[in-house]
């Protein structure tokens, strides 16, 4: 199959808010987002104006994915807890939540699940921001939302390849658009602004070992991402399991106990976030 | 989170989820224990099921579970570290049978 020019499916990717297919909620929020001074008051007053998107928030912060479950009643309680950061990720995840689920049936828990299993690794590891990590497990696949919804056609061909060659969705995206799902996913969170280290870890999930500024969230999330994989929830494009990059393996410093901890703390949240819909 | 029928609910059972009633009224709270007396009122409400908190087991034998996570890892055998990963992973899915 001949495969794409990766400056052609940039070009389409960058002007991807034009498709109807994109919530006019997304845009809305991405203006808010794209503004680096935004104020807690300005992000929590916009969510409170939409109704709809307060709701999902409040379900997504009470979720057992996060360290609140059924605590939060308000959009400022929630923002206050959270912090900006998490705050703005958290938004993104559930304003792309419909897409994912129409574009991809079980990317929504695939990355629901990595985002869980993302905060117990941290929390683990004693990393200080776990649910910052956490947000950036429930996005690094982000990029193939957008390469679906631009090229849907081509996606199939991609999604087809790993059943017929027996390979993983990131080499069959290779070979169709010459490009990933994480350099896609970075090129937007650039474009649009998102956390500086949330893009990071989008780039680098699939290469934890060449970031320079995240190399804790990125294995975390690289390892989590495995481990959903592993525990066989939700659907990335394939369901093969890749190698640990060894690096990021060795700076967490797992072992086989925490592994089954990591493994047994997450199985009662992951079947009640199976029927977490927003 | 199995949800049982209020038939077979039994004292000391915690919900997971509040009790709601088939026009979805809430009759109870989540993260209540459940007394015979509220079970004796749950089952004479309209309730068609209640979440209890625990795992419920998986829905494929264990010889299929096991066998999709040895397909899983087809090919990464051999691989530093991923023999550990795939360790854990095998006995994790082994207790949620036990």
């Amino acid at each position: 199959m001949n495969s794409m020019d990766v400056r052609v499916v940039r070009e389409k990717i960058e002007h991807i808010n034009a498709l109807p297919t994109i919530p006019k909620v997304l845009n809305r929020l991405l203006a808010v987002i794209e503004n680096p001074r935004v104020s807690l008051n300005e992000i929590s007053s916009f969510i409170s104006s939409d109704p709809a998107l307060t709701t999902k928030v409040l379900r997504m912060v009470n979720s057992p994915v996060y360290g609140f479950p059924g605590r939060i009643s308000s959009v400022n309680q929630a923002v206050i807890l959270l912090g900006l950061t998490v705050v703005k990720g958290l938004l993104l995840g559930v304003s792309v939540f419909e897409l994912m689920q129409k574009t991809m049936i079980g990317l929504w828990e695939h990355s629901i699940g990595t985002a869980l299993f993302s905060r117990l690794i941290a929390l683990r590891t004693g990393h200080k921001e776990p649910d910052e990590v956490s947000v950036d497990g429930l996005l690094h696949d982000i990029g193939k939302v957008f390469l679906v919804l631009q090229f849907p056609d081509e996606y199939q061909k991609a999604l087809t390849l790993t059943q017929e060659d027996g390979i993983i969705i990131h080499e069959a995206e290779k070979s169709c658009f010459n490009t990933t799902h994480a350099s896609v996913g970075s090129w937007m969170a650039r474009k649009w602004r998102f956390p500086s280290k949330l893009t990071d870890v989008i780039e680098y999930h699939h290469k934890p070992h060449l970031t320079k500024s995240t190399p804790a969230e990125s294995a975390i999330v690289h390892i989590a991402d495995i481990l959903v994989r592993a525990r066989g929830f939700g659907f990335p494009g394939d369901d093969l399991i890749t190698p640990v990059q060894p690096q990021a393996w060795e700076l967490l410093g797992l072992t086989e106990k925490d592994i089954l901890e990591i493994l047994k703390e997450a199985e009662e949240s992951l079947q009640i976030t199976e029927d977490l819909t927003l | 989170m199995p949800k049982i029928v209020p038939g077979n609910l039994q004292p000391g059972m915690k919900t997971a989820k509040p009790v709601v009633n088939t026009s979805g009224m809430v009759l109870l709270g989540e993260n209540t224990e459940l007394t015979p007396e509220l079970i004796d009122r749950i089952r004479n409400m309209e309730v068609d099921g209640v979440y209890i908190q625990g795992l419920s087991k998986p829905s494929v034998p264990v010889e299929a579970a096991l066998s999709g996570l040895e397909r899983r890892f087809r090919l990464v055998g051999g691989e530093p570290h991923m023999d550990i990963i795939r360790k854990a992973v095998r006995k994790h899915i082994e207790g949620l049978y036990e």
